[in-house]
């Protein structure tokens, strides 16, 4: 008995610890993005506390940067790649989780080739090739170009959500009159709607963030990683915190309101069940 | 007697998985209004022959012809054959009225038809009350139901149930056995299950099929399958007790049921090994000289290695395995 609560404060403080460290950086940006520069960047040692705020930063990165043109730019690519992920991972999925199992695990493990190489390896012929199809700087070529890492992930993910779905299910509805496709995408589907979602989160945020592709693929009507790049090099890095700050609003937001699917089993779910 | 019609035959039905023979060249036919069991020990090939009748597992070879149909190249939403799974496989983002009323929305029959006849299904299932409840909030009996109601709105040609009763408590298991007589007699349909548990078979059906290693091994009345077992291995596997054996000569064997032999006079010895409390009934589990196994009815429990005197009324004589006759002693 003693022993579990004195495990259970050894996770909180492990979890604590955990927690600050991924949360500093985030605390910090939005430290920059809110303060004038004199109480951060023109200090030796900053404070690490918030003592003014200002939204000056956000208004002249807002008002001396096109910010509408990128943001609609990053939003159209996020949703776009999300689409295009499902409409390819969800048969993907359905086909694997109709396969011998260890095949269908070898493939997985070989669908995430295109990850192991960095991005900019391959970033780079397919820029050569969409610029010869005329794809280049477009919306569906950066996106294309994203889903290439996003498939793998979220055909994973949705495989080990409709690996949970009982066979007997899908047969009944076999049984009850239905063909394949429509079993597949009138009832599976819906039950795998949770891991779907997440798959769908993941790919999107992916394609928020994502630069590599970005930066080559679409350099003269950039996205916002985009954007924040260029003011870092230009030297207003405050400007760029502010960027990075509203970027990663949306992702705050997604993340809480879909965190309720985002569980262990759907993570791992690939490999079990 | 009238010529029953043929509502499933089963014609050199053969299965493998990989080297594994599961259905050995089964040929079947099922009367209609039948309430056929296919019983047999677990891994025999039951639920397999369930689903090749289906049509979720294709055959290796043979035939499956249903109202005089070949039905062995159709998938399983043309063959007219509904299925009730061991879970019950019910849709768990739908309610009960939504589970039932599923394969008429497939078969787009229009809204009021829908619920004319899902509501007949429910009233004729009893469970009228719960057509909006959630599927997670019913018990394991009404979810049973639920599953029957939504495979006879679709009035298919036969159900097949997959061990209908091991999901359900001992004690609602006993009426529901009951239940399923009654729809049968209701409706006039053919109903053909699997179970591995033989007293889920002896009072309800017309017939039953003893499967194993994926052949029938005999299809008989559960009656028939007692008294005359067609081998050894059904007297062994039908009954509370395995049927008791003894040796007649090289290849021939005596075989006998507990009730069939009286103890306390009589020629033959045997010691006794244990005695059982089988219900209220006393046996003595006793071990002849030439190490037969062998179970008689005492109606008292007695001491470890009593020599039991005993005789037989009726016995059948197997030759190889294989059953020859019976013999009533006058």
């Amino acid at each position: 008995m003693k022993r579990k609560t004195r495990n259970k404060y050894l996770l909180y403080v492990v979890a604590s610890v955990v927690a600050i460290i991924f949360i500093y950086p985030l605390y910090i940006l939005f430290l920059v993005s809110f303060s004038p520069t004199r109480y951060t960047l023109d200090e030796l040692f900053p404070s690490q506390l918030l003592s003014h705020i200002t939204l000056a930063n956000f208004i002249s990165a807002l008002t001396q940067y096109n910010f509408v043109a990128p943001m609609f730019k990053s939003l159209e690519v996020a949703f776009l790649v999300g689409a295009l992920t499902l409409a390819v991972a969800i048969p993907a999925a359905y086909g694997l989780s109709k396969m011998n199992k260890r095949l269908a695990n070898l493939i997985v493990v070989f669908l995430f080739m295109a990850n192991l190489v960095p991005a900019l390896v391959i970033a780079i012929p397919i820029s050569a090739e969409f610029i010869k199809a005329g794809l280049f700087d477009s919306v569906i070529a950066l996106a294309l170009a994203q889903s290439l890492f996003t498939m793998p992930l979220a055909t994973f993910i949705i495989l080990g959500a409709f690996r949970a779905i009982p066979k007997d299910i899908e047969n009944q509805a076999r049984v009850d009159g239905m063909g394949v496709l429509r079993t597949l995408y009138t009832l599976l589907t819906p039950l795998a709607k949770a891991g779907i979602a997440v798959a769908f989160l993941l790919s999107w945020l992916t394609s928020w963030d994502e630069f590599t592709f970005a930066v080559i693929l679409s350099p003269l009507k950039p996205t916002l990683p985009v954007i924040v790049y260029i003011n870092i090099t230009e030297g207003s890095l405050v400007q760029a915190a502010a960027f990075a700050a509203v970027i990663s609003i949306p992702v705050i937001v997604l993340t809480v309101i879909l965190q309720k699917y985002i569980k262990g089993v759907y993570l791992s779910g690939g490999l079990t069940g | 007697m009238k010529q029953k019609k043929v509502k499933i035959e089963l014609k050199n039905l053969t299965k493998k998985f990989g080297n594994k023979v599961v259905l050995d060249n089964i040929n079947l036919k099922i009367y209609e209004g039948e309430l056929f069991a296919i019983l047999g020990p677990s891994g025999t090939g039951k639920s397999t022959l369930l689903r090749v009748l289906v049509g979720i597992e294709d055959a290796d070879s043979g035939s499956v012809i249903v109202d005089g149909k070949d039905v062995t190249d159709l998938p399983p939403n043309k063959r007219n054959i509904a299925m009730v799974f061991q879970s019950y496989a019910l849709y768990p983002n739908m309610d009960v009225f939504g589970n039932i009323a599923f394969p008429l929305k497939i078969a787009r029959m229009d809204k009021q038809e829908i619920e004319k006849k899902v509501n007949t299904a429910a009233k004729l299932l009893g469970i009228s009350e719960i057509l909006k409840s959630s599927i997670n909030k019913i018990s394991g009996g009404q979810k049973q139901r639920v599953a029957l109601a939504r495979a006879l709105v679709r009035k298919p040609a036969l159900f097949l149930l997959d061990e209908p009763f091991s999901n359900l408590d001992a004690r609602v298991r006993f009426t529901a056995r009951e239940e399923l007589k009654k729809l049968r007699d209701n409706l006039g349909s053919t109903f053909i299950y699997v179970t591995h548990d033989q007293r889920e078979t002896s009072n309800i059906t017309t017939r039953v099929g003893v499967l194993n290693k994926g052949k029938f091994e005999q299809i008989d009345s559960f009656e028939n399958l007692y008294n005359t077992p067609s081998t050894t291995w059904v007297a062994d596997f039908i009954g509370n007790f395995p049927m008791s054996f003894i040796s007649k000569s090289k290849d021939e064997l005596i075989g006998f049921r507990p009730e069939w032999a009286v103890a306390g006079k009589g020629s033959m010895t045997a010691k006794l090994v244990t005695n059982e409390l089988s219900g209220n009934i006393n046996y003595w589990m006793c071990e002849t000289k030439d190490g037969h196994m062998i179970t008689l009815v005492g109606n008292m429990p007695l001491k470890v290695g009593t020599e039991i005197h005993f005789k037989l009324k009726k016995y059948n004589i197997y030759k190889n395995d294989t059953f020859v006759k019976q013999v009533n002693v006058k």
